[in-house]
C-alpha cells in the first residue's frame, strides 16, 4: 500500500521522493511557478508556489517541500489566494505592461499566471533599478532588464545544466540583476551561446536578438512544429516556431525553441548551432535539388536517380582504373551513427578500401 | 587547496585584490579555480567589495541621522570628497559616525570635514578608530557579563564544564533559560542538544558577530571589553558539541573588535587555555543580511549572502552541510557565568524573562551606551540608566529597525521577548532608539525603509520589490499626495512581505511604516512640514 496525503480535501497517493509541487501537478492541481525548472535544484525564491500545510506556521514553497504521508495541503485557501494576488501585483508593478510582452520572445509566464490568479493590475508602477550592460556585441542573446524577475532560472541553468557559469546574479536588493563578470560581452566570457538562458526565461527578459528585429507575430501566435536537429547525430528534438504569414505568405521560421524538459534525448537542451543557426532554412544558396556538372562544365539540375547513377559510375570508373585505394570516403558530421555505418560499409565492403573518415572524428 | 578552502578564501581574496575593480574577479578566479562569474556575482553582493573602499561613507542610520549625519554627507560632498551613504555602523552611541575605508570614525563634527581640506583620507573622528569604545554600565562584578569589569580569563568555567561533562553543562544552560540574544530569542539549549545529537561529523560552532541591526552595538562592546567571556563561551560550546573548529564572523567595519579578539585568541592559546579548538576569524564585507544565520553561512562559504530555505536548520545542515551551532556574541558571553554559578542563578537575575540583557540605547538620551539590566526592564528604566531622556519622549524603537516604532505611552512596558511581541513589535537585538518630540516620525520611517531596501538580499520578490514599493509610497506621501491615496496598498504589501518572504528581513521590513501608521497616523499625509 502506498502512503497518502490530503490535497485540497482529497486523498492522493504519494510517489516516493516527489515534492508537493510534483505531486500536485501529477494530479492536475495547478500551482503557479516562476523559478521552477525540473532540471534545476529547487530554490523556492519566486514565492509563487507557496501552499498552506496543516501544522506549519508559515506558507511553504511546494517546490522545495517533499510530500509526506499524512500531510494536509491546501493550494487555494483564502490565505494562499490572497498571497498570490498580492505577490503577482508586486511583480507586475515592477515589470513591463502585458501589452509590451507581445513580441517574438517567450509568452510571459509572469503575465499569464498573474491574470490567472486575478492579481490587481492597478498598483502604481515602479522605476526598476536593474543594471543592463549596454550593447553586448554577441549576435544572439539580449538581456532586457525591464522584464527580469530575477527568478535566476538562467543563471542556475548556465551553472547547473551547462556547467558554464557565464552569467550570474549580481548586486543585491532592488538593484539585483543578471550580469557577466565586469559586464563584458558574452563573447568574452565562458558562454557557449547555447541559448539555454533564453529558453528557460519565463518573461522574455533573456531574448533572442534576431527575431526581435523583424516584424513577426508575437510568440504565442507562432506555430510550433517539432523536428529533429540535423546538425549532428545526437537527434536533439526541437521546435520550429513558424510565422505562416511572413515572407508573403510563404512563411518563415521565426526562431527555434526547445521542447519541455524531459523530452529525450536532449531534455530540452540545445547547442548554439541547433538553436541559432537556422537561417539556412530559407537561404537562397541552399541546395534543394541534386546538381550534376555536365560536359560543358556547368552545374545543372537533375533527378536523384540520375545523380546517384552518375556518381556511382564515376566512382566505379576511378576504382577500375586506379584501384580501390585511390578512393577515399569522408562523411559529414551531420550524419547519424547509422548513416556513418553505411558509409564505411560502402567504402570497405562495396569498394574495398579502408580510406574512410568522418569529418567530426578529428 | 581543497575546493572548500578555496571557496572559504574567495571573498577575502577579492578584498585583498582591492575589491571589484576591473579585472580583479578574473584574477581571483584564476587563483582559486572558481568560475569568474561566480566571483563577480559574489563580490558585487557586498557593498564594501562591490564599490571598493576608496571613499568615505556616512552612516544614515536613525541615531546618526538624528545627530547630523546627513549634514556631514552634504559637507563632504561640497568639499568634493568621494562619499556615499551607508547603513548603520553599530556606533549609534557615538553618533554621528562615518566609515573611512574600513575604519569607523565617531562623534564626527562638521569641523572635522572642514579641517580635512578636501582630503577624505584626512578626516578624523574624536578618537583614533582603534581606540574608541562606548559608555557602559553598571559596573558590578556580580553581573554575568559586566562590561565594566576587566578582562580576566581564568578558564575556570571551561574547566568546570569539562568536569561536569557535556550533558550536565547543557542541562545548566537549559535551566538558565538562556534565550538567543541575536534577535529571535530561541532557547540556546535546544540548539546545543540538536547539534550534539547529530550523528554526522564534524560539528561546527559559529559566532554571529555581524551586528548590523540598526541601533545595536552591544556585541561590539562585548568584544572590545570582554573577549575573554566570548572565547571561553565558544570553547565551552565546542567542548559540549564535540566541535574543534570555531568560526567567528565579524562585520567588516569591526576592525577594533577584530584586533581585540585576535590578540585574546593569541594570548590564551599561548597559555594553552584553548587547546583543542581552532578559531577561524572571518570578516564581513558590508551586508546586513549576513547577520541572518543562513546568509552568514553562505558568506563563510564564499558566496552571495542569500538566506537558505529552512528547514533544514543549521543544527542539522549548516556550514558545508555539517551540523552547526550559530550563536550571537552576547548569548555566548553569558555561558561562562552560567556554568560557573549555575542555571538557577542566571535565571533569577531577570525581571520578566531569564537573565540579564545588554540594552544598546541611543538617540535622545543623555548618555547613550550599553547597559546590562535585568531582562524585562522598561524603556523608562533603560533610559534612566542612560542618564535620562533628552527632551520630551515621542516614540522609540525597542529592538532595532525590525521592531518598528512604539509611542511614548509604552515606555513602561517590559522590554522582553514576550511582552513586545504582544504589541506587534519585538525585542530583537534590544537596540533601543529614543526619539523626542523634535523628531520627525515620517522622516525616521523613511530612514528605516531605505535601510531595508538597500540591505534586502534581493532573492525573493516580496522583500525585494516590497521594500522598494513601500519606500516609493512613502515618498509620494512626503511629496504631498493625500495619504489615503499614496499609502493605499501599504497594508496589503506589508501583509504579503510578512507572509511571502523567505527570511526575517522581509518579514519585518514593513514594520517601521505600519507601526508608525498605527501609532502616529497624523504624521502622514500632506506635504512635508
Ligand atoms: C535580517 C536578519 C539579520 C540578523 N542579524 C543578526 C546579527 O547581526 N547578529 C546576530 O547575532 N543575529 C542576527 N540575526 C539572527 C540570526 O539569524 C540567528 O537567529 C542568531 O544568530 C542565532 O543566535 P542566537 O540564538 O544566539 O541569537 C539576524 C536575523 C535576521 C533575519
Ligand atoms: S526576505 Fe529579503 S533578505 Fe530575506 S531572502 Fe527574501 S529578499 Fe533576501
Amino acid at each position: 500500500m502506498s502512503e497518502t496525503l490530503r490535497l485540497n480535501g482529497k486523498d492522493v497517493a504519494i510517489v516516493p521522493g516527489e515534492s508537493v509541487l510534483e505531486l500536485s501537478r501529477r494530479v492536475d492541481v495547478e500551482i503557479p511557478t516562476l523559478c521552477h525548472d525540473p532540471r534545476l535544484k529547487p530554490v523556492g525564491a519566486c514565492r509563487t508556489c507557496l501552499v498552506e500545510i496543516d501544522g506549519m506556521h508559515r506558507l511553504v514553497p511546494s517546490c522545495a517541500t517533499k510530500a509526506a504521508a499524512g500531510m494536509a495541503i491546501d493550494t487555494n485557501s483564502e490565505r494562499v489566494v490572497r498571497h498570490q494576488k498580492a505577490l503577482f501585483a508586486l511583480y507586475l508593478s515592477d515589470n513591463v505592461d502585458a501589452a509590451e510582452t507581445d513580441d517574438t520572445s517567450a509568452p510571459s509566464e509572469l503575465h499569464a499566471f498573474a491574470s490567472k490568479v486575478g492579481a490587481p493590475t492597478t498598483w502604481p508602477k515602479m522605476q526598476h533599478k536593474r543594471f543592463q550592460r549596454a550593447g553586448d556585441r554577441n549576435p544572439y542573446i539580449e538581456y532586457r532588464a525591464d522584464r527580469c524577475i530575477l527568478c535566476a532560472r538562467c543563471t542556475r541553468y548556465c551553472e547547473e545544466v551547462e556547467s558554464v557559469s557565464a552569467i550570474t546574479l549580481a548586486a543585491r536588493g532592488s538593484e539585483t540583476t543578471i550580469a557577466t563578470s565586469d559586464n563584458r560581452s558574452l563573447l568574452d566570457t565562458t558562454c557557449e551561446l547555447c541559448g539555454g538562458c533564453v529558453d528557460v526565461c519565463p518573461t522574455g527578459a533573456m531574448a533572442e536578438k534576431k527575431p526581435l528585429s523583424l516584424s513577426l507575430l508575437p510568440a504565442r501566435e507562432l506555430e510550433k512544429v517539432r523536428t529533429t536537429c540535423n546538425y549532428c547525430g545526437v537527434g536533439c528534438q526541437m521546435d520550429l516556431n513558424i510565422d505562416r504569414m511572413a515572407n508573403d505568405g510563404r512563411g518563415v521560421v521565426a526562431k527555434i525553441t526547445s521542447p519541455d524538459a524531459g523530452v529525450l534525448p536532449n531534455d530540452g537542451n540545445l547547442c548554439v548551432k541547433g538553436r541559432f543557426a537556422y537561417q539556412f532554412i530559407d537561404h537562397a544558396d541552399r541546395l534543394t535539388k541534386p546538381l550534376v556538372r555536365g560536359e560543358d562544365g556547368e552545374l545543372a539540375e537533375s533527378s536523384w536517380e540520375d545523380a546517384l547513377r552518375i556518381a556511382s559510375e564515376g566512382l566505379k570508373r576511378v576504382a577500375a582504373r586506379h584501384g580501390a585505394d585511390s578512393l577515399s570516403f569522408v562523411s559529414s558530421s551531420r550524419c547519424t551513427g547509422e548513416e556513418n555505418y553505411l558509409v564505411q560499409k560502402l567504402s570497405r565492403a562495396v569498394f574495398g578500401t579502408n580510406n574512410v573518415h568522418q569529418c567530426a572524428a578529428t | 587547496m581543497a575546493a572548500k578552502d578555496k571557496m572559504e578564501r574567495l571573498l577575502e581574496a577579492l578584498h585583498e585584490a582591492g575589491g571589484l575593480a576591473e579585472g580583479t574577479a578574473a584574477k581571483v578566479a584564476a587563483e582559486l579555480g572558481v568560475p569568474e562569474a561566480q566571483v563577480y556575482g559574489a563580490g558585487s553582493f557586498y557593498h564594501l567589495l562591490g564599490s571598493p573602499d576608496s571613499r568615505l561613507r556616512v552612516c544614515t542610520g536613525l541615531s546618526c541621522a538624528m545627530r547630523g549625519g546627513r549634514k556631514l554627507l552634504a559637507l563632504a560632498e561640497e568639499a568634493g570628497m568621494p562619499v556615499s551613504e551607508c547603513s548603520c555602523l553599530a556606533a549609534c552611541d557615538r553618533a554621528p559616525a562615518m566609515l573611512r575605508e574600513r575604519s569607523v570614525l565617531v562623534d564626527v563634527e562638521p569641523a572635522d570635514i572642514e579641517k580635512a581640506d578636501g582630503d577624505w583620507r584626512a578626516v578624523q573622528g574624536s578618537e583614533l578608530p582603534e581606540d574608541w569604545r562606548g559608555r557602559v554600565g553598571p559596573d558590578d562584578s556580580e553581573l554575568p557579563m559586566n562590561l565594566g569589569g576587566a578582562q580576566n580569563f581564568t578558564g575556570s568555567a571551561l574547566a568546570k564544564a569539562c568536569e561536569m561533562g557535556a550533558e550536565a553543562a547543557i542541562a545548566a544552560i537549559e535551566e538558565s533559560g538562556l534565550q538567543g540574544r541575536g534577535g529571535a530569542g530561541f532557547p540556546a539549549a535546544i540548539k546545543w542538544r540538536a547539534v550534539r545529537a547529530q550523528a554526522s561529523n564534524p560539528h561546527y560552532v559559529v559566532l554571529n558577530a555581524d551586528e548590523g541591526e540598526p541601533g545595536t552595538f552591544k556585541d561590539r562592546e562585548l568584544m572590545l571589553r570582554r573577549p575573554d567571556l566570548v572565547l571561553e563561551g565558544l570553547a565551552i560550546a565546542a567542548y559540549c558539541l564535540g566541535a574543534s573548529d570555531v568560526y567567528l564572523y565579524l562585520r567588516g567595519e569591526f576592525r577594533g573588535p577584530w584586533s581585540k579578539l585576535e590578540k585574546a585568541i593569541e594570548k590564551y592559546s599561548e597559555e594553552g587555555a584553548l587547546d583543542g579548538v581552532t578559531f577561524h576569524l572571518h570578516s564581513g564585507h558590508g551586508a546586513y543580511i549576513c547577520g541572518e544565520e543562513t546568509a552568514l553561512l553562505e558568506a563563510l562559504e564564499g558566496k552571495r549572502g542569500m538566506p537558505r530555505l529552512k528547514p533544514p536548520f543549521p543544527t542539522e545542515s549548516g556550514l558545508w552541510g555539517n551540523p552547526t551551532l550559530i550563536q550571537n556574541v552576547e548569548t555566548i558571553a553569558c555561558v561562562p557565568s552560567i556554568i560557573r554559578r549555575g542555571g538557577a542563578w542566571f535565571k533569577a537575575l531577570g525581571a520578566t524573562e531569564p537573565g540579564t540583557k545588554l540594552y544598546s540605547i541611543s538617540g535622545d538620551v543623555s548618555e547613550p551606551g550599553t547597559y546590562e539590566l535585568p531582562l524585562g526592564a522598561s524603556l523608562d528604566e533603560v533610559a534612566a540608566a542612560a542618564g535620562g531622556y533628552e527632551g520630551e519622549l515621542l516614540a522609540f524603537s525597542p529592538g532595532g529597525a525590525s521592531s518598528g516604532f512604539l509611542p511614548a505611552s509604552e515606555s513602561g512596558r517590559s522590554l522582553d521577548f514576550a511582552s513586545l511581541s504582544k504589541v506587534g513589535s519585538m525585542l530583537g537585538s534590544a537596540g533601543v532608539v529614543v526619539m523626542n518630540t523634535k523628531s520627525d516620525i515620517r522622516e525616521s520611517v523613511r530612514e528605516q525603509l531605505v535601510f531595508f531596501e538597500n540591505e534586502s538580499c534581493g532573492q525573493c520578490a516580496p522583500c525585494r520589490i516590497g521594500t522598494r514599493y513601500l519606500r516609493e509610497a512613502l515618498d509620494r506621501d512626503l511629496q504631498g499626495s493625500p495619504s489615503g491615496k499614496s499609502l493605499a496598498e501599504v497594508a496589503e504589501v506589508a501583509w504579503e512581505m510578512n507572509e511571502g518572504s523567505i527570511c526575517g528581513l522581509g518579514q519585518a521590513a514593513a514594520l517601521p511604516l505600519t507601526s508608525a501608521l498605527q501609532h502616529f497616523p497624523n504624521a502622514f499625509g500632506g506635504e512635508k512640514s
